[in-house]
């Protein structure tokens, strides 16, 4: 990206920086449940002073843990790496599917303290030709407004679909609840304007069938 | 001394409750506010531990709530971030001394409980 598109940078340096607090916190809560664990493993162990003796199914079940955790660990890892790594990648031909997925996959923590579950649709073969970093900015900036304007006391599933349609594709919104969808529509058109104009984006709602769409050409203009 | 911890992190906050009472803390925990605030009506507890960010309502407004059912109840911040945002909002609730980051050291912990209980009953 050059420095005409200073407005998509900053977004994209915002979205980086939301992204990786959010995994340092799943991160630093792996931690805890790790440290808990070895922990209490500790303290079974100072229990046989005690007189109390070790239960070989309880050890193995606080070894288990600690493996569940550092796995999971590893994952988020693996996860912030490919991300980091997408930051400065080349225009791309990837699914729809995989960038939604992938956007999802980093925002889920922040989906979940909200009450809001992901599902998607079957069509999982459309591509799009793209720089996958700036779209799934895109696609952030799409649950990041959604979020905001659903009532957590309520769940809310959000169901994404693709479509082709002539030289554009389309990623399908679909809410299982009633919410806003001109004034969260009005919202991502604003905070993503930069974007939306870079990928020659256009944003539709569709409050009787509570969507939002987001089209762009399937080929990346420059 | 009688202890509500609350974390979404179910895994977390059992083990942690596990490890207080064999410290002989009477721990109690729950993983999200509703839980909290039905436990703060069916007992009487000395000390909260929050986590800062709970899922659907934050640890701080959790507070409020707590307190204004239970006043005399005083309240320990748990966050895994140790942001200074974080760290800012909590220390205007309960001082610096109650902020804690994960991962807390139990032993840390256990003193800064048994600190605060002690405190509780000198005002008494």
């Amino acid at each position: 990206m050059n420095g005409s598109h200073g407005k998509v940078d900053t977004l994209g340096l915002d979205y980086f920086g939301r992204m990786t607090a959010s995994i340092s916190h799943e991160i630093k809560n792996g931690l805890a449940i790790i440290n808990e664990n070895a922990g209490l493993l500790g303290d079974l162990v100072a229990l046989t002073d005690k007189g109390r003796p070790l239960d070989p199914a309880r050890l193995e079940t606080i070894a288990e843990n600690i493996r569940r955790r550092v796995q999971h660990a590893d994952d988020i890892v693996r996860r912030l790496n490919q991300f980091a790594h997408s930051v400065s990648g080349p225009v791309t031909t990837v699914t729809l599917r995989e960038i939604v997925e992938s956007t999802v996959a980093l925002a889920h923590r922040i989906a979940a303290m909200k009450g809001i579950a992901f599902t998607f649709s079957q069509d999982d073969t459309i591509k799009v030709e793209t720089i996958p970093f700036i779209l799934q900015n895109m696609v952030w900036i799409c649950l990041k407004n959604i979020f905001q304007r659903h009532d957590s006391d309520t769940n809310l599933t959000l169901d994404f679909a693709f479509q082709e349609i002539e030289t554009d594709v389309v990623i399908v919104m679909n809410f299982s609840h009633e919410i806003d969808t001109a004034a969260t529509k009005a919202a991502i058109s604003e905070e993503g304007k930069p974007i939306i104009l870079f990928l020659k984006a256009q944003i539709y709602n569709d409050q009787t069938n509570r969507t939002i769409q987001l089209r762009m050409p399937k080929k990346f203009i420059d | 001394m009688r202890v509500l911890l609350v974390d979404d992190e179910e895994e977390l906050v059992a083990t942690l409750a596990e490890r207080l009472e064999m410290r002989g803390i009477t721990a109690c925990w729950v993983t999200n506010h509703r839980a909290a605030l039905e436990a703060v009506d069916r007992e009487r507890f000395d000390i909260a531990l929050l986590d800062v960010r709970l899922p659907e309502m934050n640890g701080l407004d959790l507070k409020r709530l707590i307190e204004a059912k239970q006043p005399t109840m005083k309240f320990i911040f748990l966050t895994g971030h140790g942001s200074e945002e974080d760290f800012n909002a909590c220390s205007a609730e309960s001082g610096r001394e109650y902020y804690l980051i994960k991962p807390v050291q139990i032993d840390v912990l256990t003193a800064k409980l048994h600190e605060i209980c002690a405190e509780q009953g000198d005002r008494q």
